[in-house]
């Protein structure tokens, strides 16, 4: 190989150079240096200080700040917009990951279905699925307002006009505007459950189907027997995962409905962009961060239990 | 094949005399007993496990051959995922050829009864005036700031994740811990003291303190890719790379980094697709700085600008998405093996 005639140029070169080298390159740290650093800066540092600032009084535009408690936090849940933003999320991550997860298993077993009996068709449907996937959420949004306009030319109404329905207003209509963030939503994050869920077909050992088929079971009694207890674990990270990932939306909504007509559609994240960046208010918006933190933090619990991840580490 | 099948026949027609006889094989059984049974079948199923691999790979899903009720069956499930594969090529493709289409009708047909897909003829002014907005701009930003993120991305988490993987050290499972707590942790809980943290740097409006913004948080979920990769890569390599005198760093270059090139590629796309989508941050960073605008800021600037002129924005929609679609379907299949690679050891 071409590392033995490397290393013999070496060898006969600077020895003690490469002694050097060796015992630096034989401790951890350089190999981590640039992590921790990045990590230090961009992830526990901002971690520390949005909690710091939650408990102060800090406006973008005052000039002096001030230790005020747990007040914000106080402020924030007996405020009117955060009880129904609180609820305007949970529906929204609720529906999401029923659909979401009950997409991506369907499709997931189709596909799985279609590659195993060689079917057409199952290719292209996965990058389909998959092409939703990729698409910037800012354009996600773009794409579903303009398949949404509210007259002929959106899309959808203008076929809805044709069988004499409409014009249906997807997005001034409150309930309507959360059914389509939710419908936005699920087009762009079906594809993630999808490969999840394939990928833990793919790890079923197939000695588990024989020792069924041997057992004369049918395919609905391997399916029910094999299949899902099988798929259990990959179905509940996967859950857990579309539920942190659906609690934090932010782009797609900010495009599609901006959190309107009203609150209709002004999940957590939406909730506290605008305190802290249209109201200034960043103390306030740092305690709305917190408590999202909160629940992240919340469900990584969830997922390092289920996940059992402590032998990977 | 055949010697793989055998034991297979004659292991199905003991079954079916043992047990409840042929009335599990039409498939209103008592299944219970397969979750009682499979366990001492795996065991002894071990030694066939190579040829019934192969069999399940090459062949259908379909038992007993001469079941003509399964034949049935087989047909009915056919149908339903073609069914499935319609209903999902629509709805997940729909919108994106619509927008396509919609980009290049002409002004005034813009949406003509009746309804039809491809308009009569083709129109590139909504593309012009996109252009005029400062599209190129916009494909420049992103262009810049998506190679050097996701080559320092890279740079950063290659080294650190070899060390998770190779070293042992103390803390080190306490360290990949917190990194996973940050992978988890949403950016957008985070995104005031970023800010605050690139003011203090003097690097608000700067193309440089947004890639360092998305090292920082794409850093944690590329390492803990790359360590699954390095993981599957035995130690032993790297002891016959040591005998042979290479140092760390060198066993690194010449040994390792070719077993896990398809990591570092999956880390890549993925970072890609990451870093050209991404915009809340971009947008706080250089929301206020037109000259420096990414894509995604350019284009939802442009709609709210132009909110009503649906060509336009279907236009930019378009050229802003192209670059990663083209790419997903130049690497789709390498994509979705890497995704899923570990648990797929026969593919």
């Amino acid at each position: 190989m071409a590392t033995a005639g490397e290393d013999g140029l070496v060898a006969s070169g600077v020895e003690r150079g490469r002694d050097l080298a060796s015992r630096i390159v034989d401790n951890p740290v350089p190999w981590l240096l640039p992590t921790l650093t990045v990590l230090a800066l961009f992830q526990l540092y901002p971690l520390v200080e949005a909690v710091r600032l939650s408990l102060t009084n800090e406006v973008l535009t005052a000039t002096s700040t001030e230790f005020v408690g747990l007040e914000n936090y106080v402020d924030l849940v007996t405020s009117i917009g955060f009880r129904q933003m609180v609820v305007v999320t949970a529906v929204f991550a609720v529906s999401s990951i029923v659909l979401h997860t009950v997409a991506g298993l369907v499709l997931a077993l189709a596909i799985d279905y279609g590659v195993r009996r060689g079917l057409r068709g199952h290719l292209t449907t996965r990058v389909s699925v998959l092409l939703a996937w990729i698409v910037p959420g800012i354009i996600i949004g773009l794409i579903w307002k303009v398949m949404l306009v509210e007259s002929q030319f959106g899309a959808i109404n203008h076929v809805l006009g044709t069988v004499g329905i409409g014009p249906v207003p997807f997005r001034s209509n409150p309930t309507l505007a959360l059914a389509s963030t939710i419908v936005a939503g699920t087009w762009r994050g079906t594809a993630f459950a999808m490969i999840m869920i394939y990928g833990g077909l793919q790890r079923i050992p197939p000695r588990l189907y024989e020792a069924a088929r041997v057992d004369g079971a049918g395919r609905w009694a391997r399916f029910r027997h094999v299949t899902i207890p099988q798929l259990k674990p990959v179905m509940f990270v996967t859950i857990v995962l579309v539920s942190i990932y659906a609690l934090n939306t932010f782009d797609l909504i900010f495009a599609l409905t901006n959190g309107g007509p009203g609150r209709a559609t002004e999940v957590f994240a939406l909730f506290m962009y605008r305190k802290a960046f249209t109201d200034y208010a960043l103390g306030e918006g740092a305690a709305v961060a917190v408590v999202l933190l909160g629940v992240n933090l919340l469900l990584t619990a969830v997922y390092l239990y289920v996940f059992d991840i402590g032998d990977q580490l | 094949m055949t010697t793989g099948r055998e034991p297979d026949t004659s292991r199905s027609s003991t079954a079916s005399t043992n047990g409840t006889g042929d009335r599990r094989r039409s498939g209103e059984s008592d299944t219970s007993d397969v979750g009682v049974d499979s366990p001492s079948r795996t065991d002894g199923g071990q030694t066939g496990v190579s040829g019934w691999a192969g069999e399940r790979l090459a062949g259908t899903p379909l038992d007993g051959a001469g079941n003509a009720l399964a034949d049935v069956d087989v047909r009915l499930a056919d149908a339903v995922a073609y069914g499935l594969y319609g209903v999902a090529m629509l709805f997940f493709a729909f919108p994106v050829l619509w927008i396509v289409s919609a980009s290049v009708r002409p002004a005034g047909e813009l949406f003509s009864f009746p309804f039809r897909f491809f308009p009569r003829e083709v129109s590139v002014t909504a593309y012009q005036r996109v252009l005029q907005e400062g599209m190129v701009t916009w494909l420049v930003n992103s262009t810049a700031i998506t190679i050097v993120g996701v080559g320092s991305i890279v740079a950063v988490s290659v080294p650190a994740a070899y060390a998770f993987s190779r070293f042992r050290f103390r803390g080190r499972r306490q360290l990949l811990g917190v990194v996973l707590l940050f992978q988890m942790i949403s950016s957008i809980v985070i995104i005031v003291p970023l800010y605050s943290v690139l003011t203090s740097l003097g690097l608000v409006d700067t193309r440089a303190g947004l890639v360092l913004l998305y090292v920082g948080i794409q850093t944690p979920f590329s390492i803990w890719l790359l360590k699954g990769y390095f993981d599957t890569v035995p130690e032993e390599l790297d002891y016959a790379a040591q005998i042979d005198g290479c140092n760390r760093l060198q066993t690194l270059r010449h040994v390792l980094l070719r077993p896990i090139a398809p990591g570092i590629a999956v880390v890549a796309i993925f970072n890609t697709v990451f870093l050209w989508s991404e915009f809340v941050i971009a947008y706080t960073v250089l929301g206020s700085e037109r000259r420096l605008y990414t894509i995604s800021i350019g284009v939802y600037e442009f709609q709210s600008q132009f909110g009503n002129d649906w060509r336009a924005i279907a236009a930019a929609s378009v050229v802003g998405m192209l670059p990663l679609v083209a790419v997903f379907v130049a690497l789709q299949r390498y994509f979705v093996k890497g995704l899923i690679k570990g648990s797929l050891k026969g593919e």
